[in-house]
């Protein structure tokens, strides 16, 4: 019972984040867009535009749902589902604090504690790229279709290099379980360094990252939805809540793989010098926060470069994919193996 | 960059630096956007939006928007229904019917006047046409219609908006404080008209000889 | 027309042979590994990127081009005809409806195509504050084509930062003629206004100001990789193709032909003032691109020698009150607009209206290319080379 309440919670707690980062994100997109382009952004709504983003998901909510009259109706339906689907259910192993005591019983904060954590994570993502083809395939819309090969064939080729440099991630530690990854990066580096993967695996690093630009479909690798080519990809031909579901699950993928990355390569919920001793709540509540804002930096990482940088060409994409991003992290994944051989990391 | 010889030359094909190879330029990318998100973040930068219902631009004077029909100080159109405007217009988007009017002085007045909003081009000409400065036009440009009769803008609506309201006025024939310009301007013009004749006198005196 | 006779009697091959010399980015090998159905693809009229109502029919291959065939006439307003309709004076609002980017120049071409028929002269004056305009229009039409196009590719700063600048230039042309985008701001004979008190310090101030903010876009944009990744080499139009399709402008310039006819044939004040043309020789998008940045520049140059040089005196030429021109009588008059050559033919019958008025309409000329552009290329490459060709569907149409 008392073990159902705490995963209930942990669940909880994650929900909440991964659901709440969607409005936020995309109140901070546009504000961010406006500051850059020497604009205003979204200002009527609530104090400094705040709930824009709640205006607009009431106002998809209320838009027609409309479907194409030779639209596949299953798989239609289906793939919004699924586009939420990869990205709410890839925090099951990643932890958010360190292991607390409540009411006298040891707790982790991380809801699955499975053995094949990282490698559950990787399966679980690459689920994303079914909504995808499945929206592109049954829309019936020649630009839906072409979106969706786009998408298939950017996200399997990037799959391949942002995994080689999660494994690089877990080979020093010898373990697939991203708590494991949190305890091998605490502490420092000749005290002043932090003990984290960033700085041996930089190249990892600069890999996940631009892969997660790939995996997420975000400017300058948002060919699956390239609208000045492809009007707007694979879902051309949504709207309204189906639509909205796209949308979140782009932002709540963005989310989770800025998680991912600072639980690999920035030390996760730790930060060297502060105090996780003290009681649960705090514990947790310091955890948590620690760990947002690492992954704020990731999004707005994700928000700046968007801003900035014009599109990636297909084949390019892929070249780029298959010839450089590949190659560099099976060379990282090699190194740091060696490394930890040797007994350096 | 600049004009380099002759054409057609062989294209060079462009070779990329290292610099180039390993992305480096893009740094300087974001160093633009970062500097206008740190500017304008910090209330330094200038923002070119404005909020509009609430905010206005400041209009030019000669701004062609929603016309206005000029009133004599006893409050009746200047217009003498000459058709000089209707006429002049390249749309052909004003309709005037004359009457006689009382005074014997001026003979005619407009009994309609209705210019159709949705077929003016707001070139001005029935401005420039417009001997008695009946019509000018004022810097109001947010007209919008449920229909396209209410599109057809009568000469009492006409005579309506803005007719007193300085700082609203658009392209009219005079502006105050244009007149020293003006007046320059016909001292050029008869300097200009003396050298013609200067030029004439001269080219005469060479074919004479 | 049928897609074989389209291609097959138009591009003859002398634009592959130069597409497989000059460029290696695009797989132009079939693959014949599996069954090969090419599928038609409409592009446009409604198209995010096709700048108005173009639509292209393709025929892709995959992300590869096999085919393209644009249909133009969604726009089609029946403006020459509507030319021969109204004298000449009430013609000049309609042609600022034709390069709707760019009217300043659109009035230009045709006020002058109405005082070489008529013999008007204008005076000195009017001449320069027509060619302050017209430069602040070329900065504006290209500050606009940057917009789209680096949209079209993908950045979308650049956008919001080229309407920033447009915004002035626009402010600009407002206080000097109470109109923004369908200026009407010539009459044949001359000006019908002088530069309202101030105008000049303002426009150079703006002048000032601009060269820091096109350093800017081009920071964005120009050393960017994946900017030169998408642009060179892609689109390549070859010097003699060029001239063949009577390609005019930048798009012409990029291709290494130095044709300019404000160089060639000066109009207005251009033989008063110094510039250069900007001219490179690759004929690429990336080429088009720097053309029309350097391009800008040099309208800078010219706007501030005039606004220095900006004589006194008259602004409209004395020219009879209804203006007729001879009986039988043709006129052509071109300049060199922000999109190319552009120029009006008029012929006159004695008549106060043109008994015939044909435009020579640079997007038009250029648009025959761009399915040679395009072929075998890839349909992201398709965007690129639309958006550097510059075109505007007012002016195709007509």
């Amino acid at each position: 019972m008392f073990d159902l309440l705490a995963t209930g919670a942990k669940m909880a707690v994650w929900m909440t984040v991964l659901l709440s980062v969607t409005p936020v994100m995309v109140w901070v997109e546009r504000r961010g867009a406006a500051l850059i382009q020497d604009r205003l952004g979204p200002n009527r709504v609530g104090p400094l535009g705040l709930f824009q983003s709640l205006a607009d998901a009431v106002k998809l909510l209320f838009k027609e749902d409309i479907a194409t009259l030779e639209s596949d109706k299953f798989l239609y339906t289906l793939a919004p589902m699924l586009a939420v689907v990869p990205a709410l259910t890839t925090f099951v192993v990643i932890p958010f604090g360190p292991d607390i005591e409540v009411a006298g019983r040891p707790v982790s904060l991380l809801v699955s504690e499975a053995e094949t954590g990282a490698l559950l994570l990787l399966a679980l993502a690459s689920l994303g790229v079914y909504s995808l083809v499945m929206a592109g395939y049954s829309a019936n819309n020649k630009y839906s279709l072409m979106g969706a090969v786009r998408a298939s064939a950017q996200m399997i080729s990037y799959e391949l290099a942002l995994a080689l440099s999660v494994v690089a991630a877990l080979v020093p530690v010898g373990s697939l379980r991203l708590d494991h990854v949190v305890s091998y990066q605490q502490g420092t580096w000749w005290g002043f360094l932090p003990h984290w993967n960033l700085f041996p695996q930089f190249i990892g690093f600069l890999v996940f990252l631009i892969a997660s630009f790939a995996e997420t479909n975000r400017l300058p690798f948002d060919l699956p939805e390239a609208e000045s080519e492809l009007v707007a990809g694979y879902h051309t031909e949504y709207s309204s809540m189906k639509f909205s579901l796209f949308f979140m699950g782009e932002y709540m993928s963005m989310a989770t793989l800025s998680i991912l990355a600072s639980t690999l390569f920035l030390g996760g919920w730790h930060l060297p010098g502060l105090d996780y001793s003290g009681w649960w709540v705090t514990a947790a509540t310091t955890g948590l926060l620690v760990l947002m804002a690492k992954a704020a930096l990731f999004l707005l990482l994700f928000v700046w470069v968007r801003w900035t940088f014009p599109r990636f060409r297909f084949d390019q994409l892929l070249r780029l994919g298959w010839k450089v991003l590949l190659p560099l992290a099976i060379a990282n994944l090699v190194l740091v193996a060696a490394l930890t051989v040797s007994g350096v990391l | 960059m600049s004009s380099r010889g002759a054409h057609p030359r062989h294209p060079a094909p462009y070779r990329y630096t290292i610099v180039e190879r390993l992305y480096l330029p893009l740094l300087s990318g974001l160093w633009v956007t970062l500097r206008h998100f740190v500017r304008n973040f910090f209330g330094r930068g200038k923002t070119y939006t404005i909020n509009y219902p609430e905010e206005r631009r400041l209009y030019s004077p000669r701004y062609r928007g929603h016309h206005i029909l000029t009133t004599r100080p006893d409050g009746s159109l200047r217009c003498v229904a000459c058709f000089l405007c209707a006429a002049a217009c390249p749309a052909e988007c004003i309709h005037i019917e004359a009457g006689e009017h009382p005074d014997l002085n001026i003979e005619k007045y407009p009994l309609l006047y209705n210019i159709d909003m949705l077929r003016c081009v707001f070139c001005g000409y029935c401005v420039d046409a417009c001997p008695e400065e009946a019509i000018i036009m004022s810097n109001n440009h947010d007209m919008a219609y449920f229909n396209r009769g209410q599109s057809v803008v009568t000469k009492d609506e006409l005579q309506k908006p803005y007719a007193y309201d300085e700082s609203r006025l658009g392209y009219r024939p005079h502006y105050p404080e244009e007149q020293a310009q003006h007046a320059a301007l016909r001292h050029g013009l008869v300097d200009l008209v003396e050298e013609a004749r200067r030029q004439g006198a001269d080219s005469a005196s060479r074919t004479a000889s | 027309m049928e897609w074989a006779d389209f291609t097959a009697g138009r591009t003859g091959d002398l634009h592959g042979r130069a597409i497989r010399e000059m460029t290696n980015t695009t797989n132009t090998r079939r693959d014949t590994l599996f069954d090969v159905e090419e599928m038609e693809l409409n592009f446009g009229p409604q198209h995010p990127s096709t700048h108005g109502v173009l639509r292209l029919k393709l025929k892709v291959d995959g992300e590869r081009i096999v085919d393209c065939y644009p249909i133009i006439g969604y726009l089609h307003r029946g403006t020459e005809k509507l030319f021969e309709l109204h004298p000449f004076f009430q013609n000049v609002p309609h042609t600022d409806r034709l390069d709707y980017v760019a009217a300043a120049t659109n009035n230009l071409a045709y006020v002058g195509a109405v005082e070489k028929l008529i013999g008007l002269v204008v005076p000195p004056r009017a001449r320069y504050i027509r060619t302050i305009l017209c430069e602040l229009q070329r900065i504006s039409s290209h500050l606009l084509w940057l917009a789209t196009h680096a949209i079209d590719i993908g950045a979308m700063t650049p956008f919001f930062y080229c309407f920033r600048e447009r915004e002035i230039i626009l402010d600009l042309f407002e206080e000097y003629c109470g109109a923004r985008l369908t200026l009407n701001c010539m009459r044949p004979g001359g000006q019908p206004f002088d530069l309202p008190v101030g105008w000049g310090e303002r426009c150079a101030e703006f002048l000032d100001d601009f060269p820091s903010k096109i350093d800017e876009y081009e920071g964005l944009l120009t050393n960017n990789r994946i900017w030169k990744k998408r642009t060179v080499g892609v689109g390549v139009l070859p010097a003699d193709l060029a001239q063949e399709y009577g390609v005019t402008g930048p798009m012409l310039r990029a291709s290494g032909v130095q044709w300019d006819i404000r160089k060639a044939m000066p109009y207005e004040a251009y033989g008063d003032v110094e510039f250069d043309i900007p001219v490179t020789y690759n004929g690429d998008t990336y080429d088009r691109y720097l053309v029309r940045m350097e391009e800008m520049r040099q309208s800078v140059r010219i706007v501030e020698q005039c606004l220095d040089k900006l004589p006194d005196g008259l602004i409209m030429a004395k020219s009879p009150r209804v203006l007729k021109a001879p009986k039988q009588s043709d006129a052509y008059f071109s300049i060199e607009g922000p999109k190319g050559e552009i120029g009006f033919y008029l012929v006159g019958d004695g008549t106060p209206n043109p008994h015939r008025c044909r435009v020579r309409a640079p997007s038009f000329m250029n648009l025959q290319v761009v399915p040679i552009l395009a072929k075998d290329q890839l349909l992201a490459d398709m965007v690129a080379v639309l958006g550097t060709t510059d075109i505007v569907l007012g002016e195709v149409d007509r």
